[in-house]
């Protein structure tokens, strides 16, 4: 077995062995040690998928645990074993979170209270998400899925506030309901095709085409992945999760769970269903819809929050909306920029959340309007928030706005509202940094009414440590799309076919204007902000009455009860299913 | 008749939800999450079973006996085992819970409350 | 939203859904007859293969033992997250006195309980060990004989009363219990990797069908996997035994109410 396949399982191992040793030894270790051991684990596990990612540009990455190959089974068809293969982007992501992951521990330094807990559950957080990137069988995906949920749930209700455990509660019903869904719908499609892994289904539901079974599980297991990817309506309880769970673990939310559970969506699409024309049409209609108007309730959510974390998880489900406008047209160049949105994004939102970990340990607050003017003195981290707020709102420079450029929307409706989501964000985010680091501020406008919480975290590392993963990550961000683009375009061909010999994908023309029209909106939104009057005027009152009234229907709806979110989860279901049934 | 199992496995699922949209308290709330688990446990186990085979435990029986899909029972396993983990969770957030709000209503309880 | 407006929301989606369900229901393989080949041929070759007899243990611990490792994991995550939220505020220590709600009396414990609880527990032990140690052969496995060797602890604390109870069942040895099972599982799978074969693969002599020891590999899986399960459960029992006991003070960081 070569050096690339022997290595395959250790990114998920590794992790797992390091917390399981933790678990035994913690009470005799001093913690700044689990500590250090974490971050290292982290690092190795990035920089042994960075190597899978390179290995895997000759060829797929496999080995079947066990010994259990397709010939041992003696019957052709018939797989026994589980898999692991990296294809160039998988193992891609899977460094990427790893690389995240050492940001986070790093600036959740001292974080953990006694006995190293805190570190054994990132780690088995991080072991999951390696082995959800890198699985080739679906029951092992719902068994990763499940184990990042269970590590996310018991992170999320850490600080054991009153807010992080209702979040936490509604967080773990949520999702809970979603895994049984995917559960079942993983026993539909063994039902149909006799198998669990992707090859050997991919190849069963070629055979068999459109088929009510097959919908039904791709139905079930779309919701269960849209459900962790935030997509409306499943995408309530973000909100409330991202906004109360610690700084560093928000980091990780934001930055790789809910972008990896899309690209798993889209794994499972191309690679097990790309020749069921039901799913298909689904996938390229249905998905486009639900992808603007997650952008679009995110984006408009977002821009009327005052919660620093809240505003961020929103902003967090206006851009999966977006990757998922672009992951839906399931042709390669907007696939190209789905992956490069997906690191581009992550990088960017998980320094915005350290900012906000910033804030609220120095400051004592999170929310944006407590904090007029008190950010003065921490102006390194008012210069990450603003620049973070500048790519985000699509400012032409770096990985995001080479992605956003190639996920080009087929319909002009969609594209504008893309460029209206990206804006609000973009233009969220420097509204919030201009009012805490430079007290530069408009009246308040909806954004007045909106939940907020008196809450602190724990302020024992020094301001030095909290802004170096969080500027090392923004520097990332700035890396020039067109030195990532080569690699990924020709690793698509092995995400879409891993077995196959598919030719590179073609690079697309260039375009002769590049888009401005996100961020030229974004710095208006923000400046309308700025020079915002209270409303005195007949007119200037009745526009802000709409407003007001626009925006408290959109809060009604986030209401924060457990029984509203699941509600609108069947609704999502039944939309589901209605689609594929008229496919 | 034989769509009785997967009816049974749908009501069930259908219940529970009903009983989380219409629960009055938590720890009822997690019952309900236990009954809709239960569903899926049905079917998977359903879509296993075989007439006329026994389990697939060749202790007493030679190997070769008709005996149903390992591959579901396993899989319902680890789903039990899912379900123990989550429930053991979510109980311990409700004890907390209750410690700092003195109610378990889900109705009354919303994490951020809007600064009026 | 009230409650009414959800079931009429709820019901509408019902609606839609219900066609659906049928629909489905009507297309699946027939129920008694399925049509997969990847329980038959687990069924056809296992025996043989691995000189087990017990096809579900053989695939959780064998065939798809990797999946294992992972609900494994899953369930020390579990009963890590609530170690650390009901402990969080409380601290580690035993607390001293029992909890005591105003008005109920104290009733001590009769002999006859002490007696039978004393008896119980040590049958219900030996008997989840023969569960565990059994798992390659007869209904059962690590899982199983692990929550039922935990269920012991429930009855030996009934018999000898907390005080005693905490002095025999101590929360380190259980964490190091359960933190010691699943690193002997992550072993399992890393030590073949290591001698260069694939990862979790059987390199062990499979030993005669119905005997104790056969199966290899999934010997040890078995045993690591009742172990921590052993463990997990303890510490579940321990914590939320604990919750039962006056609290010292519970502060909570973070709160400023």
């Amino acid at each position: 077995m070569n050096l690339a396949a022997a290595l395959l399982p250790v990114p998920v191992l590794l992790p797992l062995g390091v917390a399981a040793a933790l678990l035994v030894v913690s009470h005799w270790l001093p913690s700044p040690v689990s500590t250090v051991l974490a971050i290292a684990t982290a690092l190795a596990v990035a920089v042994i998928c960075a190597f899978l990612a390179h290995a895997a540009l000759q060829g797929p990455v496999l080995q079947w645990f066990g010994g259990w190959t397709p010939a041992s089974s003696h019957r052709p068809g018939v797989v026994l074993g589980i898999s692991f293969l990296a294809d160039p982007i998988s193992a891609a992501i899977a460094a990427f979170v790893g690389v995240l992951f050492a940001a986070a521990l790093t600036f959740a330094w001292g974080y953990s209270q006694e006995h190293s807990h805190f570190e054994i559950l990132m780690l088995l957080f991080l072991a999951a998400m390696a082995g959800f990137c890198l699985t080739h069988d679906l029951f092992n995906l719902f068994v990763w899925f499940e184990l990042m949920s269970v590590a996310a749930f018991a992170l999320t209700a850490y600080p054991l506030g009153k807010s992080s455990l209702e979040g936490a509660f509604n967080f773990t019903i949520i999702n809970g309901l979603g895994s049984f869904m995917m559960l079942a719908g993983v026993g539909f499609l063994y039902a149909r095709t006799g198998t669990l892994d992707f090859t050997q289904m991919g190849r069963a539901v070629t055979g068999i085409g459109s088929d009510a079974v097959l919908s039904a599980g791709f139905c079930l297991v779309a919701a269960a992945l849209l459900t962790k990817a935030a997509i409306v309506p499943f995408h309530m309880w973000l909100s409330d999760a991202h906004a109360v769970a610690p700084s560093p673990v928000s980091v990780i939310f934001s930055g790789a769970m809910v972008s990896v559970a899309l690209f798993a969506l889209g794994k499972i699409a191309v690679q097990v269903f790309v020749h069921d024309d039901a799913v298909m049409t689904v996938a390229r209609s249905l998905f486009v819809w639900l992808g603007a108007a997650t952008a679009l309730i995110g984006g408009a959510m977002a821009w009327a929050q005052r919660h620093l974390k809240r505003l961020l998880a929103f902003s967090t489900i206006a851009h999966l909306g977006i990757m998922l406008v672009g992951a839906a047209a399931v042709a390669p160049p907007a696939m190209a920029g789905f992956v490069l949105y997906l690191f581009g994004h992550g990088l960017v939102k998980a320094s915005l959340f350290m900012v906000a970990g910033i804030l609220l340990a120095l400051r004592a607050s999170g929310d944006e309007i407590v904090l007029y003017g008190k950010g003065r003195d921490l102006w390194p981290a008012g210069i990450a928030m603003s620049i973070a707020g500048l790519l985000l709102g699509g400012l032409p420079v770096g990985l995001l706005h080479t992605a956003a450029d190639r996920l080009e929307a087929s319909k002009p409706f969609v594209s504008a509202v893309i460029i209206l989501a990206t804006a609000l964000t973009g233009a969220a985010v420097l509204r919030a940094a201009a009012r805490i680091f430079a007290t530069v501020s408009g009246a308040p406008g909806p954004e007045i009414t909106a939940p907020t919480e008196r809450e602190r975290e724990k302020d024992d590392r020094p301001l030095w440590l909290m802004l170096l993963p969080c500027f090392a990550l923004l520097v990332l961000a700035f890396v020039p799309g067109s030195l990532v683009l080569p690699f990924v375009e020709r690793a698509i061909p092995a995400l879409l076919d891993p077995f196959g010999h598919a030719a590179a994908v073609p690079a697309p023309e260039e375009r002769a204007i590049e888009s401005y029209a996100p961020i030229v909106l974004t710095v208006c939104l923000f400046a309308l902000a700025s020079v915002r009057q209270r409303a005195t005027r007949p007119l200037s009152r009745t526009i802000f009455k709409a407003e007001t009234l626009a925006f408290r229907g959109l809060q009604f709806l986030h209401s924060g009860l457990v029984g509203d979110y699941v509600v609108w989860m069947i609704v999502g279901l039944a939309a589901l299913a209605l689609a594929l049934g008229a496919a | 008749m034989h769509l009785l199992p997967w009816l049974t496995a749908a009501w069930l699922f259908a219940v529970g939800v009903y009983g989380i949209i219409t629960s009055r308290h938590y720890i009822h709330l997690i019952g309900c999450l236990t009954v809709c688990q239960s569903a899926t446990y049905l079917l998977l186990l359903s879509i296993g079973y075989s007439w006329n085979a026994g389990p697939p435990i060749f202790y007493d029986h030679p190997p070769g006996t008709a005996a149903v899909d390992p591959v579901m029972q396993a899989l319902v396993l680890t789903d039990i085992v899912v379900g123990a983990a989550v429930t053991a969770l979510l109980l311990v957030i409700a004890l907390q819970v209750h410690k700092r709000r003195g109610t378990l209503d889900p109705q009354a309880l919303r994490p951020l409350r809007p600064d009026q | 939203m009230t409650i009414p407006w959800r079931c009429g929301l709820f019901a509408l989606s019902l609606i839609v859904l219900a066609p659906a369900v049928w629909h489905v229901i009507v297309a699946l393989p027939a129920f008694g007859n399925p049509t997969e080949q990847y329980g038959a041929a687990v069924n056809l070759l296992l025996p043989g293969a691995r000189h087990v007899t017990n096809m579900v243990a053989a695939v959780n611990f064998d065939v798809r033992g990797f999946d294992t490792l992972g609900e494994e994991c899953m369930l020390v995550c579990a009963v890590t997250g609530t170690v650390v939220l009901l402990r969080g505020t409380r601290g580690e220590n035993m607390s001293e006195g029992a909890g005591r709600l105003p008005g109920r009396a104290i009733v001590g414990r009769s002999d006859a309980t002490v007696l039978v609880c004393r008896a119980a527990a040590t049958l219900t032990l030996l008997f989840g060990v023969y569960m565990a140690l059994h798992g390659m052969l007869t209904p059962g496995g690590g899982f199983q004989g692990g929550a039922i060797a935990g269920s012991s602890l429930m009855l030996l604390y009934l018999g000898e009363g907390y005080e005693a109870w905490r002095r025999i069942v101590r929360g380190r040895m259980l964490g190091a219990l359960e933190g010691g099972g699943a690193f002997l599982f992550v072993a399992a799978a890393a030590v073949p990797l290591l001698l260069g074969h694939s990862s979790l693969e059987n390199i062990l002599p499979y030993g005669a069908p119905k005997d104790l020891f056969s199966g290899g590999l999934t010997v040890i899986v078995n045993f690591a996997v009742g172990l921590s399960v052993a463990g997990s459960f303890g510490l579940l029992l321990l914590e939320f035994m604990e919750e039962t006991r006056s609290a010292a003070s519970d502060s909570m960081p973070g709160e400023e109410d």
